[in-house]
């Protein structure tokens, strides 16, 4: 069993000897195992390991959108192990926002309204999310792409659009899924700045990847395999370091 | 020999593997040769009976009334009765004394033909008591069907023109046409009761060495201004089976309905089928299958889902037959198994085949122009995008948002479910409508069968609009899980965006809903022409408002009683495994 991490400041996410399983007897898969982790406010973490790792399974755990088969979890000091679906769906508008590899823009929506989805979705006015939808394009420098449909953005943009709709409720945390695992170089770099302007500003951030230069921008690096933690290290420079300096690339 | 063996595994496997959506296309397939089967299987269904009461009545082959002052006034009772010397008779009855009677019972006024006969041993037409006794003093004999309409038994009080008589006996007769409600009583009380107040009339019966050419005998002996009126037998049994047209015009209208919910159904269901059908064709294609064999595997396929359907439909057709076809209370006997003829079947299989190979075409030539890279990666339509169901929608509570949206998705996949319902509501309200048309003047100008008919009329409106209800509903279950399926991707996102379960479902519920509640407001309109094709002048009906307009919420009713479990089901499919595998 590893042993719980524990850094400074308030914990947002708090898990204790989680574990998942799939499938029973003969074909039972643990993709989790015995698992325990605390993230606090403002902290960046990334989970790494090899594809098949539970890295993904972890974050889908954390965001509340499986159920751990064992432990305890909380998010914003609340359990959600346990926590009634309705219930569970009403914390994670305020308290999660997901980055996911494959982006998941809904294909019809404009830039825009796939921004403003989750502030309707939470009960805002169409006007409030529409505003907060256009500040947001902004920070994500698409503002000249609002119009356009997902078909009509390359890779790197999809993904600053998901980044910019995963912050549109203002969530405690943003759990990222291999979120330059379909982007080319330069899409990376858009990426990857995006994410250092977001730690930077103290966005509790957690993102499971398998590459290093985003690996290298956290304050925390886990090492996952077979479903468990197998080392952490804490980054010396993290916020500290440039993003130049970390990734070698141009920013 | 091993390519047809190949084609029949792969049609077996499809089939078994998408075992839900191969039953619903056989469900709809059999509902519509079904009710095909019972259109044709009405012709010709009341010969049987009308011929068995002929026979055990000894039924004229010409029936002659004659009545001085109604046909015309040409012709004296002494030629009428000269008719029974025509060439060709072989056998006669009467004339006996015909009145029409004012006949009151059971707050019932109605205007009757009274036939005096004393004897019960007539050579030709002699009605056949089915209870109580012939006539007597004081005494009447009721023909059957009109017995059963007043709701009058042997034994009971009727006035006729004011005076009391008791009903002696109930019989059967084919000599007068059922139009025209009958009873019998003695000549001396027929006499007494008319009085002098109305010229009396004479009937008589004939019987024909050539029963067939009895048209022709008729027809030649009915002058224009003469003072009789011949029917022939034909004409008899054409009259008794005008109810049974009516219900044939019905059924008519009824499978041309069912065939349009049916097509609305399989254009979701071929729609639905077309990304998986277009995935399974590439990667066929890419282990070395042609364009050809893809075709045949999809014709094999459907075509053996349409033989089962055909078999169903045909055999739920004549199980169904009898309670559509029971004759009148006028006539002897049951109709029985109304005859499914070899091109009733036919004909059903056609249409079952026709439908086949449309589900066969739109895929097959779709999979043959798609290259394989493309239809195994990328095989679903993309959604419609409408600006204006996007804006809209965004200021609606979370439900209603993605209910809208969902709609806007599959515009037409919505319409063809819509059209659907549209087509169950109307013909509910068409029944309703029927069921609530008084016969004119059924109380008061001696109409009294016509409730009879009319009451069979509403019979078959009723089963059939069951048969569309429930094929309507099969419809909507479909549509619903394809809907379901389709929105796997968004509806899942949309929970990790933080709509929460009930807010999937009832948004997924309310993408019918929507439609549903269309589809009621334009049943409604719908039902009434629907009415005014089958049954005749909505004008007449007097159905409750109330009534008609409970449709409108019964529908919403029934629609999210269907949807509920889909969209349950489709909201609560585990986020993380609908978005790890897209």
């Amino acid at each position: 069993m590893t042993e719980p991490i524990l850094a400074g400041g308030e914990p947002i996410l708090a898990a204790r000897t989680l574990s998942k399983e799939y499938g029973t007897a003969s074909a039972l898969v643990r993709a989790v195992d015995d698992v325990s982790l605390t993230v606090n406010q403002g902290e960046s973490v990334a989970i790494v390991g090899p594809s098949g790792c539970g890295k993904s399974t972890l974050l889908y755990l954390l965001g509340g959108l499986e159920r751990p088969t064992a432990g305890t979890l909380a998010l914003d000091s609340q359990p959600i192990h346990d926590m009634p679906e309705s219930r569970l769906a009403r914390l994670r508008r305020h308290a999660v926002g997901f980055v996911f590899q494959a982006f998941h823009l809904v294909d019809e929506l404009t830039a825009l309204e796939n921004i403003e989805l989750p502030a309707l979705l939470a009960g805002a006015s169409p006007s409030a999310a529409r505003e907060r939808a256009r500040d947001l394009l902004e920070q994500v420098d698409l503002s000249d792409r609002a119009a356009h449909l997902p078909s009509a953005l390359s890779g790197g943009q999809r993904q600053r659009v998901a980044i910019a709709r995963a912050l549109a409720n203002r969530p405690r945390v943003v759990l990222a899924d291999e979120p330059t695992g379909n982007l080319d170089s330069a899409a990376t770099t858009d990426v990857l700045r995006l994410f250092d302007q977001l730690r930077t500003a103290g966005q509790t951030l957690v993102v499971v990847t398998h590459d290093s230069r985003v690996a290298a921008t956290a304050d925390r690096l886990i090492s996952m395999r077979d479903g468990a933690f197998v080392d952490e290290t804490r980054l010396t420079g993290g916020s500290a370091r440039s993003l130049t300096e970390i990734t070698g690339l141009e920013a | 020999m091993g390519r047809a063996l190949l084609i029949w595994r792969l049609a077996l496997g499809d089939i078994t593997r998408r075992r839900r959506q191969s039953a619903l296309l056989v469900a709809m397939i059999a509902a519509t040769t079904a009710t095909l089967t019972l259109s044709l299987a009405l012709q010709g269904v009341t010969n049987d009976p009308f011929a068995r009461t002929r026979a055990a009545t000894r039924g004229p082959d010409v029936s002659a009334l004659f009545e001085p002052g109604f046909h015309g006034t040409m012709g004296t009772l002494a030629q009428f009765a000269a008719l029974v010397r025509s060439p060709g008779v072989t056998a006669s009855s009467g004339p006996y004394a015909v009145a029409r009677l004012e006949l009151i019972a059971r707050g019932y006024r109605v205007r009757v033909h009274a036939e005096g006969r004393d004897r019960d041993r007539a050579q030709v037409d002699q009605p056949l008591l089915t209870a109580g006794h012939w006539t007597a003093d004081g005494g009447v004999v009721i023909e059957r069907g009109f017995a059963e309409a007043l709701g009058v038994h042997v034994g009971d009080a009727i006035l006729l023109n004011g005076r009391r008589f008791a009903v002696r006996g109930i019989a059967l007769t084919t000599a007068m046409p059922i139009s025209d409600p009958l009873i019998w009583l003695t000549r001396s009380d027929l006499l007494a009761l008319a009085g002098g107040s109305e010229p009396l009339w004479e009937s008589l019966n004939l019987k024909l060495s050539d029963p067939a050419a009895a048209s022709a005998f008729a027809d030649a002996r009915n002058p224009p201004n003469a003072a009789w009126f011949l029917e022939s037998w034909q004409e008899l049994r054409a009259d008794d089976s005008q109810t049974i047209a009516n219900e044939r015009q019905v059924l008519g209208i009824g499978a041309v309905l069912l065939a349009m919910i049916a097509i609305a159904g399989i254009a979701v269901l071929v729609g639905s089928r077309m990304a998986e059908q277009t995935r399974r064709i590439g990667l066929l294609k890419a282990v070395g299958g042609t364009p050809g064999l893809l075709a045949t595997m999809l014709l094999a396929e459907n075509l053996l889902l349409a033989s089962a359907a055909t078999v169903i439909g045909v055999a739920a057709g004549r199980v169904i037959a009898p309670e559509l076809t029971a004759p009148g209370n006028s006539l002897l006997g049951s109709a029985g198994t109304a005859a499914v003829s070899a091109a009733s079947v036919a004909l059903a299989a056609a249409l079952a085949f026709a439908v086949a190979i449309i589900a066969t075409l739109l895929p097959a030539l779709s999979g043959a122009r798609t290259s394989t890279i493309r239809a195994l990666n990328d095989p679903a339509r993309p959604p419609r995008r409408h600006p204006w169901a996007i804006g809209l929608s965004s200021r609606l509570p979370a439900p209603g948002l993605l209910a809208l949206r969902l709609i806007a998705r599959r515009p037409r996949r919505t319409l063809l479910g819509m059209a659907s319902l549209t087509i169950a509501v109307a013909t509910v309200i068409a029944t309703l409508m029927e069921r609530h048309t008084p016969v004119l003047g059924v109380r008061v100008a001696g109409n009294i069968l016509a409730a009879d008919k009319q009451a069979s009329l509403e019979h078959v409106a009723t089963v059939l609009s069951v048969i569309l209800v429930v094929v309507a509903a099969i419809n909507l279950l479909f549509v619903t899980w394809a809907t379901v399926l389709d929105a796997r991707r968004p509806t899942a996102l949309a929970r990790a965006l933080g709509a929460t379960p009930n807010q999937v479902s009832t948004g997924l519920a309310g993408a019918q809903l929507v439609p549903g509640a269309l589809a009621a407001l334009f049943g409604l309109p719908a039902g009434l022409v629907v009415f005014g094709l089958t049954a005749g002048n909505p004008l007449n009906a007097d159905p409750p408002i109330p009534l008609l307009l409970a449709v409108i919420p019964a529908t919403l009713i029934a629609v999210a009683a269907l949807t509920a479990i889909p969209a349950r089901v489709g909201a609560r499919r585990p986020v993380a495994e609908v978005l790890r595998s897209e």
